[in-house]
Order: structure tokens, then sequence, then C-alpha cells
């Protein structure tokens, strides 16, 4: 019958006019933003409230916008102290790459997403500014006990003639 | 006797060229019937690049005859970015994120196709749980791409409802994507050598309860839009791409299936976890608009029906390999694709040794699907022509890249 598809989706209609809304009003309801969700990029901090950076760059080499710009002195202790860590939120595509990249977990994306400014010129802005970076520690292997050294100076054949003393 | 204004109408036409009843101008495919003893001119329309109908900046140089399209010229170029060009300057692991802004209505498979690529020269071998995350992460992104085709589908033929409804369908998909991902659009969840991160349970329970209403749903949605009268006069037997036009023009996905050529990249070229996935591959028959309508709500369905197979069966185990910080694949060239939901997605990458690609080139499916429009749309009517570029399912991100 020409016409019954038209009566059955208006039956659709209402049934799903009775389903209730999905939507919430935003800026009174806010919806809960998942763990991994990903926003602006903030700097994390150490237990006693200093920057975790180490002014490696390796942020500002993976960034596929170069947005991150790191500025850095180096003192004649070879320590860094970091001049501006700029970063560009107007550009920021929010891909993660830069926190991925970080090899001191030293910046993190925050669920900071109401990102709006009034004025161009803050969207970009310093993440750390006139502090000191942190000095790298090169993984360095264990120390070897002493018995183990004496065992690696040892010559091969020694070496084979203790393990079967052992045995 | 006849008057004599017309006469020096016709004479005035005739002497400056533009008017010759019996012979079509340049360009013009067919003569409609009932016009040639009147001095008509035709009309040459834009429609776009500015106007929601098609589909992001598509612009249409129509020539119309009253109502009735005499001939369409396809401009594109609207939404260039040089995503080619800026690939040349990305890293490896960077180009993920320029295909995410390629097709954005279906992120995962862009950033998987130059996953792939990139694996492919660097000969890296993903994990299975990788490999499952991939297919499961591609086919909820099909189920929600397809819904916004379905709703904006049914917006240019002129129906309201379901986009409402089929957008609610895909929030939750979008929820989905958001808690595995990061992000609800532009993802770089797929990486040369596996997946960002594992699936959440949050994830897994919301994808659950979707799968659990997603057919009923479909079997609604369908209802609602295919199974109107006016909707079906509309479709049926309108904008026919047969079997040899559709291979001409490159056609791929839904479009070529629509034709019944059984062509999947999932299934005849397998990647990711497909070959262990069972899924049919639905065909349409004569390559009409409301042939490819059913072969991507069936897509829907399948989608799903692989999505319940993958949360199923997904393996334990690592889901990234492990592959350098800084991927420099040896000199070679090569080429990966994968079905998207508008087609075969491809990407040819050229290394030359270093970090960068040295030629990234992107095979869009859209591209291909846009071209036919130039062919189908004359003889139809404009407001056909309106439904018949949502009948192709294009994305201008990937046309202009």
């Amino acid at each position: 019958m020409w016409g019954k598809g038209i009566l059955t989706g208006m039956r659709i209609t209402m049934r799903n006019m009775l389903r209730g809304p999905i939507t919430v009003k935003y800026p009174y309801e806010r919806l809960e933003i998942p763990e991994r969700a990903r926003w602006a990029v903030v700097p994390k901090y150490d237990g006693e409230g200093k920057p975790k950076c180490t002014a490696c760059m390796a942020c500002v080499r993976a960034c596929p916008d170069h947005i991150l710009d790191l500025e850095f002195t180096t003192r004649e202790d070879k320590s860094k102290h970091i001049e501006r860590y700029s970063y560009e939120i107007g550009a920021c595509m929010m891909c993660g790459l830069c926190v991925e990249a970080c090899p001191f977990d030293a910046i993190e994306m925050s669920h900071d997403y109401e990102l709006a400014r009034l004025d161009p010129a803050e969207l970009t802005y310093d993440l750390l500014a006139d502090v000191d970076a942190v000095p790298v520690k090169r993984a360095r292997p264990a120390a070897t006990p002493k018995a183990e050294l004496a065992r690696a100076d040892s010559s091969p054949a020694e070496l084979s003639r203790e393990e079967a003393s052992d045995e | 006797m006849t008057d004599p204004r017309d006469t020096v109408l016709t004479h005035a036409l005739q002497a400056e060229g533009t008017f010759d009843p019996g012979r079509a101008p340049a360009g013009i495919k067919r003569i409609p019937s009932g016009v040639d003893g009147l001095a008509t001119e035709h009309l040459v329309v834009n429609i776009g690049p500015q106007h929601p109908s098609t589909h992001g900046v598509l612009r249409l140089v129509a020539e119309l005859d009253g109502e009735e399209v005499m001939n369409v010229e396809v401009a594109v170029g609207y939404l260039h970015r040089g995503i080619e060009k800026l690939g040349e300057h990305r890293r490896y692991h960077q180009l993920g994120t320029l295909m995410d802004r390629g097709d954005y209505v279906s992120g995962i498979h862009g950033e998987l196709a130059a996953a792939l690529a990139a694996e492919q020269l660097l000969e890296v071998e993903v994990p299975p749980r990788g490999q499952w995350l991939r297919s499961l992460m591609s086919e909820v992104n099909r189920i929600a791409s397809h819904l916004v085709w379905f709703g904006t589908f049914g917006l240019d033929c002129g129906a309201m409802g379901q986009f409402l409804y089929a957008m609610r369908e895909r929030e939750a998909l979008l929820d989905v994507l958001e808690s595995v991902t990061g992000q609800r659009m532009m993802f770089n969840y797929v990486r040369p050598g596996g997946v960002l991160d594992d699936i959440t349970p949050d994830a897994e329970q919301k994808l659950r309860t979707f799968l659990r209403t997603i057919d009923s749903y479909l079997d609604e949605h369908h209802a609602l839009l295919g199974g109107n009268e006016i909707f079906q006069k509309r479709v049926r037997g309108v904008g026919v791409i047969d079997r040899e036009t559709g291979l001409a023009f490159g056609l791929t996905g839904a479009n070529l299936r629509g034709s019944g050529v059984p062509y999947d990249v999932r299934r005849d070229k397998p990647y990711a976890a497909y070959t262990e996935l069972d899924f049919d591959v639905p065909l349409g028959a004569t390559g009409d608009a409301w042939d490819r309508y059913l072969v991507r709500m069936e897509e829907m369905r399948q989608a799903a029906r692989m999505c319940r197979q993958c949360i199923e069966g997904l393996p334990e185990g690592d889901v990234m390999a492990k592959v350098p910080r800084v991927l420099r694949p040896p000199a070679g060239e090569t080429y990966a694709c994968v079905e998207s939901p508008r087609g075969e997605l491809g990407v040819h990458l050229v290394a030359d040794g270093s970090d960068t690609p040295y030629r990234f080139h992107y095979r869009a499916p859209s591209l291909f699907a846009m071209q036919v429009l130039e062919e189908i749309l004359p003889g139809h009517l404009l407001a056909d022509a309106i439904m018949l570029i949502g009948s192709v399912d294009i994305v201008l991100g990937e046309i202009d890249r």
C-alpha cells in the first residue's frame, strides 16, 4: 500500500521522541572526560614542585606542527637553565606525539578543553619560564660486586675450572 | 502564421552561435525533448563550493536546461592543504596526523594505510593483539562513518529525522573511540608497529552495549528511510553506474560493489586481522543509488558482526611491536591499501633512507567517486543531482588533501 512506509516512519519518529534526549546542557552540565583524552599540553612536576623537564628537546623534534620551542642556556657547570618553553596552543592538534617522545615523563596532555582566548597573543604561552632544568641522569650499569669482578679478571680456563669445582 | 518576434529572436541567437536546433552545443550529451522549437538557452549554475549539500567544498559547474542537468563539471581544490607535500617533511610516525585530516570522517583507515606502508618498508611484524585492535577500531570507525553518510544522504533526499538518529548512534561510537584513542575525530591511534594503546574496560563495555542494540536500530533506520515510498521513488533506478563505467573510473568500495563487482580490499588483499574474521561482502545488482544505499546499510551490519568477533577473539599480548623511536626505512618504495568506508584507500611511499619519506602519495577513493559524477549526472533533474552527490559518499578532505 502506498503510504504505509510513511506511516511507519511517523511511528518510528514518535517512538524516538519518547526515548528522551541524550544531550546535556553544556556549561551547566558536563560529560565525563575519558582518562586518555588529549587536550592542552601541561608540564609535570616532581614531589618538590620542581619541573621534571631536562631540556632534552625530544618533544620539540617530535612535534609535527613545530609549535613547541625550548630556549635554554647552558651554564659553566653544564647545568641547563630553561629560558622559555614556548607552546602555541592555537596551532596544537593534540596528537600527543610530544608526550610520547618525552623520555623523562615531564609533560602530559591535560583534560582542560576550554581553551578559547579573547586575545590571539594569549594562544602562544610559556609552559616553563626561568627555571633550572633537571640534570640528565645517565643510566649507568649497577656496580658489579667485587667477587664478580675477580671472576671477570680470571682467564676462561680458570673460570671453567672453577665451575667444574662448583659442581 | 509565425510570430515575428520568435523569428527575430531565433535569428539573433543563431547568429551568435548559441542556439542551433537539432545540434547539441559542445559538451551537451543529450537534447531534452520538447524544447527544440523554443529559443531557450542553457543556464550555467555554480553549485557550491559553500553549500551544505555538496558535502564540504565541492563546486559543481552545472549546465541546466530548466530543471534538467545537461552537463556537469566538478571543480575541486577548495580544501587543498598540501598533505602530500607536507608528508615529505614529516617523520613516519607523524604521517598519521596528516592522514587523519585527509578523510576526516574515518581517520583510523587513513592512519592504518600510512602505518601499513611504513611497516612494509621497515619489515616490522605487528603483534596479533595489535592487528585485532586495528580491525576492531577500523570497523567501529566504519559504522560511525556510514552513519554520517546515512544521515546526510537522507538530508540530500529531503528527509530530516534520520540524520539526528544516526548522529545519536554515532555518538556512542565516538565515545568508544575517544575512550580508546583519546580523541573523537583525529585519533592518531594506529602507529607503525601496532597501535597506541590497549582497549579500555570502559570502552569495551560501551561497545558491547552498542553492539547489542545496533541491529535493531539499523532495522529501525532502514524502515524510517528505506521504507519510505518517497525516498524509494527518489533513489530507485536513478544514477545508474554500470559495471564497466565503475571499473573504468576506478571506483572502489560500496560504489563499485553497488554495481555488482565483488571487490573488497579486506577480503582480496587482507590486512590487519581480516583473514581471521568471518564477514560477507554485500553486492548490488544494477548500480543505482538504491543499490549503493542497500550495500552500505548491509556493510554496517557486517561491520557490527566483525566488531563482535573482534571483541570475543581478541588475543592476549602486546599491542605494539618494538620499533625505534625514529624510523629510518631502507631506500625503496611500497604501496599499502586498506578498505576505508569510501573504498580502497592507498598510500604510496618512496623512502630514501632518511627519517622522512621522499614521496608520499595518497590514493583517495572519493576522488574517483567524484569524477564519476560527471558521467552520471547529465540527464537527471537538479534535485536528483544533489541526491547523487550524497549517494557516492565523498569526503572533500581526501579529494583535495
